[in-house]
């Protein structure tokens, strides 16, 4: 008997849970596709240069700790599952049945939902496997074949993690009807919820957010003690001041606002009981305190520009401030953000209302009145749900919209840095004696690529000079010398990666440049640099000046972006202080063969030798596969990060509306009865609908496009060096585009299903 | 008076071929204009389904009702949202109240959906809140209110309108005895010096002695009906009694 109940509960259920268990099943279905890779059986073929366990092993780990997110979903919908079956459990208990029994009733329909979305995700998981497969090879540049596999230990994993969410969710949901009260459980439906204006959800985020206007405050007058300088330009004057004036104004209009709340208390206090008796004086409260709160929504986006404004301030005008005053900077643009997704929603509540009363010709037109009251009421009682929803749905898009950049950086970057297969390259930072310096020729390298039969195409040790001995000790890490290097080197390497070969006269130079330095700096440089003094003479600066082809990052010295290329005859009668060592093969070193070699040149050459010179091995098998890995996994976590938070909130979104489906259709039926037109019932599904998702995914949009746009503004010098803006934006289009295209499934799927469970 | 609604040859079935429930039979009548019509009867007997047909909720499943005329039975969905809001105003026993919206906004509501201009949405609220004594409770929600105080609110959101007819289904069924004297008294009011015509569907005897004549249904069929004439309230009360004795405790239940 008990069991037909359950499976009857549960195929009733599934019919009003469908969103649900559609996310359910999308979130396994990537779950299992993901994680797919990590299996012991999954085997792509990626050849041998490539090692494919570091993705796996990396993978496995951060997909299941993003998957533990879902956790609150199942947790939130089952929480008000139970909400809206209480008085149905009620009348069990009434009946005679134990609760303990009840409860284990719940546990089991809902574990069986559970287990058939797991089933539908595995199924859709194996499709789903090949898409990430598609995905991995073309990371890996190979071309790919369809192969349709199920990979059990992958199965296992995915069933235990869901059906242990599901049991200790279940688990807590048992406890929770095993103590609740039947009276309680009888009356649940004639609660309300508990009205805004006495949560105390919003005072809390004031209090904590002054809190944090305080420190900014202290922020921005250190900032201004240590770094202020009156030579500024004004747009510099006006961050400065706007850093400290603004959380200044947030603190003190809500002193100003204490002061006048305790000032009219005193004066209206016996009017105030008046008042209270017959309902105003609370809605007078609602509307002051709405007041304080538009006062300190302005002050924060002000004070988000001015803050965010910092690293645009920086590239422009050349300030330059440490790592940890940009990081407080950025905290307080999150700060402003946060604290201005909670103000909007709250006052979008007030704002409806304030503009219902001010407007009659708009209140009495149609059914403007019964719109404003579905939008209202659900509002003033979701109002943390909502900021919930919006500042993760902010993070979600954000995710989106910065994967690309991260992963183009990390591709560009990688480009940039493998150009050699063995990249040999000493450093003389902590060399403080001339006959220390390097002068190895790292001989041994070439040895062991001999014997284990890989064939050298170019090979060249060269060194770095410095323009003028004197600067050896130079050793402040922005007075770092420019070094030099021999034009026949130079050549050579051209000649290594297919760049045409280059000329000088006599006494002349010319530069090579890194390609993350800005043209900007590269215009600074020439311009100061026309005529150098070598310990060789002076030399001046050839026609064509600069070159830019990118030759790897370890041609320069420590924190530069340029390397002078000196006439081979000047570079003999100066100091050399680095010697490197370029190999390009004819075929490409296998992963074991380059991981052995590595070995062999760290027990060699250890990273802090005696004399101070640090010495270092890139090969490029290792690089490309480490960056290769790693940026997959980045790849991947930040995607199905992204997208398992977006379905998240687009099902929370719609299970709000279609959960409390019960209320609206004796509301839509009351409508009915009063002469509306089915037409324009559906219109007002429709608007009612739009508002719910169009506000918080609007204020999202808003919200990520600031962090973005801070966040690109300072990562500009690395998108235009390894990306390129228009690749970016491309990308950020077809992002956007996938997630319009999500936001609309649901948008529609829940219109469907609540204008059916409105219907007549 | 002139008759305002007709009903001819009215039946109502519910269920499929191999299990008809037939709940209104054949039923026909006529109500004048500014008449107080209550339809009484036993639990079943189909007092319910003829007021829903008659209110255009609900569709006949044959026979015709005419407003003024008008054959109510053969308009599209369309003209017969039309229909009910510009000529039917509607209380029932439930309230059917919005609890998203003030008490002067659900009444309001009704005035917005027939399209009344703006400016004169509140000053009709106001005279109507004065008639049926609800000025003071205007502001507040429906749950901050008591039955007595919503029934009216429904009242009067039936009645801005200036219906036609006047649709009531158990007005007094969730009410004390005080608020249902009240609510009945307003009823009657509105009768007289408004002129409203009222069809009120009730099962409780006190209620339907404010009516001027009365229609008893029984298994789906008018039993008998009642005019009160130029009776007392007191006595038309005892002849109801006397007909409800009569329907429930006939000769043929007691063998």
């Amino acid at each position: 008997m008990y069991a037909k109940l359950v499976l009857k509960n549960a195929k009733r259920s599934v019919k009003e849970y469908l969103v649900y268990l559609v996310t359910m099943t999308i979130c396994v279905t990537l779950f299992y596709s993901f994680l797919s890779i990590s299996s012991r059986y999954y085997h792509p073929d990626v050849g041998s240069e490539y090692n494919f366990r570091i993705l796996g092993r990396g993978m496995k780990y951060a997909i299941c700790a993003v998957t533990l997110l879902l956790l609150f979903l199942i947790r939130y919908v089952n929480h008000y599952m139970l909400r809206s079956r209480q008085k149905e459990f009620a009348l069990q208990a009434v009946m005679g049945m134990e609760q303990k029994t009840i409860g284990r009733i719940f546990f089991a329909e809902t574990f069986i939902m559970g287990i058939c979305a797991i089933a539908a995700g595995i199924f859709f998981g194996v499709f789903g496997s090949q898409f990430i497969t598609a995905m991995v090879l073309t990371s890996y540049e190979k071309s790919y074949r369809i192969s349709w596999t199920l990979f059990p230990d992958t199965v296992l994993l995915t069933i235990g993690f869901f059906v242990l969410s599901f049991i200790v969710v279940g688990l807590f949901n048992l406890r929770t009807v095993r103590k609740i009260k039947i009276i309680d459980m009888l009356s649940a439906d004639k609660k309300n919820e508990p009205s805004l204006k006495k949560s105390r959800w919003m005072p809390t985020v004031i209090i904590l957010y002054e809190l944090s206007a305080a420190g900014m405050l202290a922020n921005g007058i250190q900032t201004m003690y240590y770094y202020f300088d009156r030579r500024f330009a004004i747009p510099v004057h006006i961050m400065f001041w706007g850093n400290i004036l603004l959380p200044a104004a947030m603190l003190l209009w809500s002193v100003g606002w204490l002061i006048a709340i305790w000032a009219g208390r005193k004066k209206c206090d016996h009017k105030q009981a008046v008042a209270n008796q017959a309902g105003s004086g609370t809605d007078g409260q609602k509307n002051s305190f709405s007041t304080l709160i538009t006062g300190l929504l302005v002050c924060s986006i002000l004070n988000a520009f001015c803050a965010a404004s910092m690293p645009g301030m920086q590239n422009k005008y050349y300030l330059s401030f440490g790592t940890g005053i940009n990081n407080q900077y950025m905290m307080s643009v999150l700060v402003d953000l946060l604290f201005l997704i909670c103000a909007v929603i709250y006052l979008a509540n007030s704002f409806i209302i304030a503009w219902k009363e001010k407007s009659p010709e708009h209140r009495y037109h149609g059914q403007n009145l019964f719109f404003y009251g579905q939008i209202t009421t659900k509002l003033s009682t979701t109002n943390k749900t909502m900021t919930l929803i919006c500042a993760t749905l902010a993070m979600a898009i954000f995710l989106f919209m910065i994967a690309p950049v991260l992963i183009g950086w990390a591709g560009g970057y990688l480009d940039v840095r493998s150009k050699y297969d063995v990249q040999i390259f000493s450093r003389y930072n902590n060399v403080y004696e001339e006959e220390n310096l390097p002068r190895d020729d790292y001989e041994f390298v070439a040895d062991y690529l001999a014997e284990n039969g890989v064939e050298t195409a170019y090979d060249i040790t060269f060194d770095l000079y410095l323009p003028r001995s004197e600067d050896f000790h130079k050793r402040i890490k922005y007075d770092f010398p420019v070094v030099a290097i021999s034009l026949s080197d130079y050549n050579v390497i051209r000649q290594m990666l297919g760049y045409e070969q280059i000329s000088l006269e006599e006494n002349e130079f010319t530069t090579q440049w890194q390609t993350i330095a800005t043209e900007d700096e590269r215009d600074d440089f020439l311009k100061t640099h026309g005529e150098i003094s070598t310990d060789a003479g002076k030399l001046t600066l050839a026609k064509r000046n600069c070159y830019t082809e990118a030759m790897g990052e370890t041609l320069y010295n420590s924190y530069t972006d340029a390397v002078l290329v000196f006439p081979d005859s000047v570079c003999r009668k100066l100091l050399p202080v680095m010697r490197n060592r370029y190999i390009i093969t004819t075929d490409k070193i296998s992963y074991e063969k380059a991981y052995e070699l590595e070995e062999l040149f760290v027990s060699v050459y250890p990273e802090n030798t005696e004399s101070g010179v640090a010495y270092g091995i890139g090969l490029s098998t290792l690089q490309i596969n480490r960056t290769k890995a790693d940026m997959f996994v980045l790849q991947a976590v930040m995607l199905y990060g992204a997208v398992i938070l977006m379905v998240i909130c687009l099902t929370i979104l719609s299970l709000q509306q279609l959960l409390d489906a019960g209320h609206y259709r004796y509301r839509f039926a009351v409508l009915r009865k009063l002469g509306v037109e089915e037409k324009d019932v559906e219109h007002l599904i429709l608007k009612q609908l739009g508002v719910w998702f169009g506000l918080p995914v609007i204020v999202a949009i808003l919200v990520s496009a600031v962090i973005a746009t801070y966040f690109i503004q300072s990562v500009s010098a690395q998108i235009s060096a390894y990306i390129g803006f228009g690749t970016l934006m491309m990308q950020i289009l077809v992002t956007g585009g996938v997630l319009v295209l999500l936001l609309l499934c649901y948008f529609i799927s829940t219109w469907i299903l609540f204008k059916s469970s409105v219907g007549e | 008076m002139s008759t305002i609604l007709e009903l001819e040859q009215i039946q109502k079935y519910y269920g499929n071929e191999g299990n008809i429930t037939k709940a209104v039979k054949d039923i026909s009548f006529e109500v004048e204009g500014g008449e107080f019509l209550g339809v009484m009867g036993a639990s079943g007997s189909g007092k319910t389904t003829l007021l829903n047909c008659i209110s255009t909720i609900d569709t006949v499943s044959a026979g015709h009702i005419r407003l003024e005329g008008t054959d109510i039975t053969e308009m599209n969905p369309k003209l017969l949202a039309r229909f009910r809001r510009e000529n039917l105003g509607f209380v029932f026993q439930d309230f059917n109240l919005l609890d998203t919206l003030t008490i002067s906004e659900n009444i309001a509501l009704a005035l917005a959906i027939n399209k009344v201009p703006a400016k004169e949405v509140e000053e009709r609220i106001l005279e109507m809140a004065r008639r049926l004594n609800i000025s003071d409770i205007l502001n507040k929600y429906p749950y901050q209110v008591s039955g007595g105080q919503k029934q009216r609110c429904a009242c009067a959101r039936a009645l801005i309108n200036n219906p036609k007819l006047l649709l009531a289904d158990e007005p007094t069924g969730a009410l004390d005895s005080h608020s249902a004297q009240m609510l009945l008294s307003t009823m009657q009011r509105i009768n007289e010096q408004l002129g409203a015509t009222i069809i009120m569907v009730t099962h409780d005897a006190f209620t339907a002695s404010y009516a001027s004549r009365i229609l008893f249904l029984q298994d789906g069929e008018i039993f008998t009906e009642l005019y009160k004439g130029s009776d007392s309230r007191g006595a038309f009360f005892d002849k109801i009694i006397n007909v409800l004795t009569m329907i429930g405790g006939g000769q043929s239940h007691v063998c």
